[in-house]
């Protein structure tokens, strides 16, 4: 049992308040580039990922890593989540209640 | 006044019953939990093999993560689970054929869906895994943490909810006798329980108040819902409503016909 390095749910607005810290979202793929990703979270956040990525990546892509500003993470793992079917309404909302009322469940 | 009081107790009963069975029941399912939440369970019962979380009984859980060192032996697979929250241990054991094979679809790097059996030993808390299966749609692990969050509110609340019954009954029963209203409005701003009277409330609690009146209760006949209507200024739709709820809870009934009703106790 290992609590001591969770990653933080977060979407674009809350990555701000975890810059240095572990933490996991879910993006919309923009662009790829070179060593990363451009995209977009949850609540249409412009977020910047640098880091290895899979090839090729889906639409929807999960990103573990090091928040480096509010829109940037410096990422760990990257996994992908598939083209259609991820319903980004209810990740962003899991995202508010993680760091609300709920955050004593999660961190 | 007997029906009242009995009526009291019975409501404190009533939502004591069903609470206790839904705690009850969390013990025989699945609950699905966070590992930080798993790390905070703490060990109940005599013999130290049961564990509380939020102060509800927990025995099998159900966690969704990403695998990660798998060791593959003769008898058993190991691994370790990733949530985000934590990172748990889980062992499989390989009894069965399914054993085997459902294992053959766990690699590293993937999300699972793990139930097992919550154990410890030596202080470390693990799973024994008796189900693992991968993830296909990734709304999965959205749903999951929503289900912990939801486990979590439902189990304090019927916790609190146990509370606030035991209260009720070491309170003292004067105030039920506070005018036509007084047993349901003590009930309902007291306590947060559920199964109780919470439903007699706005229109309903005017229409039983006025067939309680010690004046209407007396009309052997009953009252006709237009003169309900009429009195208390209400559309007859809503007081047709409302004399169905009661009827339906058994505070009145009807009389010469379904027009005609009167309530099963005067309020003095």
């Amino acid at each position: 049992m290992d609590t001591s390095n969770p990653a933080v749910l977060v979407n674009g607005d809350l990555l701000g308040s975890y810059v240095g810290r572990r933490v996991r979202t879910v993006i919309q793929v923009v662009q790829p580039s070179a060593g990363g990703l451009t995209g977009r979270s949850t609540d249409e956040k412009q977020v910047v990922v640098k880091g290895q990525m899979p090839s090729p990546v889906t639409t929807f892509v999960e990103v573990i890593g090091v928040a480096d500003s509010a829109q940037a993470i410096t990422a760990e793992i990257v996994t992908n989540f598939g083209d259609t079917t991820f319903d980004a309404n209810n990740f962003n909302q899991l995202c508010q209640h993680a760091n609300g009322a709920f955050r004593h469940l999660f961190i | 006044m007997m029906f009242s009081e009995s009526q009291f107790d019975g409501g404190s009963q009533i939502a004591n019953s069903p609470a206790t069975a839904a705690a009850n029941r969390d013990t025989f399912g699945l609950v699905p939990l966070t590992i930080k939440q798993i790390s905070e369970a703490s060990q109940s019962g005599d013999d130290k093999s049961n564990f509380s979380v939020s102060g509800a009984d927990v025995v099998n859980v159900t966690v969704v993560g990403m695998v990660s060192n798998i060791v593959e032996r003769n008898t058993d697979v190991t691994f370790t689970l990733d949530d985000g929250t934590g990172k748990l241990d889980c062992k499989r054991w390989l009894n069965e054929p399914f054993d085997r094979l459902q294992m053959e679809d766990i690699r590293e790097g993937i999300y699972v869906h793990v139930d097992g059996h919550l154990k410890s030993f030596k202080g470390e808390k693990h799973v024994a895994v008796f189900s693992a299966r991968p993830v296909t749609n990734f709304d999965e692990i959205t749903f999951h943490f929503v289900a912990c969050i939801h486990n979590h509110a439902r189990t304090t609340k019927v916790q609190k909810a146990q509370v606030d019954a035991e209260n009720i009954n070491s309170t003292p029963k004067t105030p039920i006798q506070n005018g036509t209203n007084g047993f349901v409005s003590t009930i309902s701003s007291q306590t947060s329980v559920p199964f109780t009277l919470d439903g007699v409330k706005g229109v309903d609690e005017m229409v039983l108040a006025y067939l309680q009146h010690p004046a209407n209760y007396g009309i052997e006949k009953g009252i006709h819902t237009d003169e309900v209507a009429q009195k208390l200024k209400l559309p007859s739709k809503k007081i047709m409503e409302s004399l169905r709820t009661l009827e339906n809870d058994g505070l009145i009934y009807s009389t010469i016909d379904e027009f005609h009703y009167k309530a099963c106790e005067a309020s003095n």
